[in-house]
């Protein structure tokens, strides 16, 4: 910790360094251009933020039930998204990016992933939306993300990659039903669209965020 | 509400983004969002990435998230001040004050350790809300159903018993 509190001009040109390796290396990935990356990145975080779904009244709201905002989005987004998808990756326009199925990483990883969000009110996508918005708790909580990372780099190999588990594969959904596959994708994807629509929708506000907008204009007062 | 898009409308705004991402026209791969923390907190503390096993793991997908999170800062910053107009520095929600207290330390130090079990939680299930969740999902990977199913229990208990919703 001693050489981030006394940051000398040689570390902190190590950082400028690698600043400049992380741009070249998405320059040399096959995977979009930097302006690509960089403006998928300003639509994902323009959307989260003009839905609001980033404010910490949608995700602790939701964990407390008095706000359904989030599942009903997200549940919408995955089933267009997986019927789009299944049928650009049969004409291959796409690939596979699937991640494998290690249960106890899946399972611990869950837990506290889910329990975290529910205090923090924010996830990795959402929380730099909030610190883009002024958001200081948000940040402390970066902060804290930042020495997790960094706890689970340092004890990588002795703790945390034995926690995780062997991997069962990357079984996909259709690989179940051989010979339905379309059938199935459409099925799972059509569903969720519909579990998206039937949530009730319920919406937890923020007075700060209201007390901005003329009466008329409230959503709590129509 | 006119600073404001409705939640169907970001449904479908956000399967359009994903699906020009993973498309071979787009980024042939899925949106993530926490691998770059692990690859900044390397860069940070000055870890060296042929060192450690995790972050030559982590070394294209975290600097390729890198990028896209600047995206992200940048376009949450000019939305929230230009169209959403809800910039302004804060220290605690009204939700944190209504359901948990008004004290600005408890909610510091909550969100510090939230921070930091969420970034271990997501690096332990190999992805988080968008890489797991929402890209996951959209592939019909029965890992990202798992991962969902089980964070969406543990949100809900956790809410359920972290909160004060009695009588409110």
């Amino acid at each position: 910790m001693a050489d981030v509190v006394f940051m000398t001009e040689e570390s902190n040109s190590t950082i400028i360094d690698r600043t400049f390796q992380m741009v070249e290396s998405v320059i040399h990935q096959p995977h979009g251009s930097v302006a690509l990356v960089f403006l998928i990145g300003v639509i994902f975080g323009g959307i989260i933020q003009y839905t609001r779904v980033d404010k910490f009244e949608k995700i602790a709201g939701f964990s407390m039930l008095k706000d359904t905002i989030i599942p009903k989005m997200l549940f919408l987004t995955i089933g267009i998204t997986s019927i789009a998808l299944y049928f650009m990756i049969d004409a291959g326009q796409a690939h596979y990016h699937v991640k494998p199925i290690i249960l106890q990483g899946l399972i611990i990883g869950g837990i506290l992933f889910g329990s975290a969000m529910a205090i923090l009110g924010k996830c990795p996508g959402t929380g730099p939306v909030s610190i883009a918005e002024g958001r200081i708790d948000v940040l402390v909580g970066a902060i804290g993300g930042l020495f997790g990372g960094l706890v689970f780099t340092l004890y990588y190999d002795d703790f945390f990659k034995p926690l995780m588990g062997e991997s069962l594969g990357k079984t996909i959904l259709p690989d179940f039903f051989k010979g339905n596959e379309d059938i199935t994708a459409l099925v799972f994807g059509v569903l969720v669209i519909i579990i998206a629509i039937a949530i009730p929708k319920r919406e937890l506000f923020d007075e700060a965020d209201l007390s901005q907008l003329p009466d008329d204009q409230r959503p709590d007062k129509k | 509400m006119t600073n404001r898009l409705p939640w169907w409308m970001g449904g479908i705004l956000m399967s359009g983004l994903l699906l020009l991402t993973f498309s071979i026209y787009g980024a042939d791969r899925p949106i993530g969002a926490s691998t770059y923390v692990p690859y900044f907190a390397g860069l940070i503390f000055d870890l060296d990435p042929e060192k450690y096993v995790y972050l030559k793991e982590i070394k294209n997908p975290g600097a390729w998230e890198g990028i896209m999170l600047l995206g992200v800062l940048f376009g949450g910053f000019i939305t929230s001040v230009f169209i959403t107009k809800s910039f302004r520095f804060s220290l605690i929600p009204s939700g944190w004050k209504t359901y948990k207290n008004s004290s600005v330390v408890s909610r510091l130090l909550w969100s510090f350790f939230a921070g930091f079990i969420m970034i271990i939680g997501a690096r332990l299930a190999g992805g988080c809300t968008s890489g797991h969740f929402m890209s996951g999902m959209s592939q019909l990977a029965i890992s990202s159903m798992v991962f969902g199913t089980v964070v969406m229990i543990s949100l809900l208990i956790t809410g359920k018993f972290f909160y004060n919703t009695k009588d409110k």
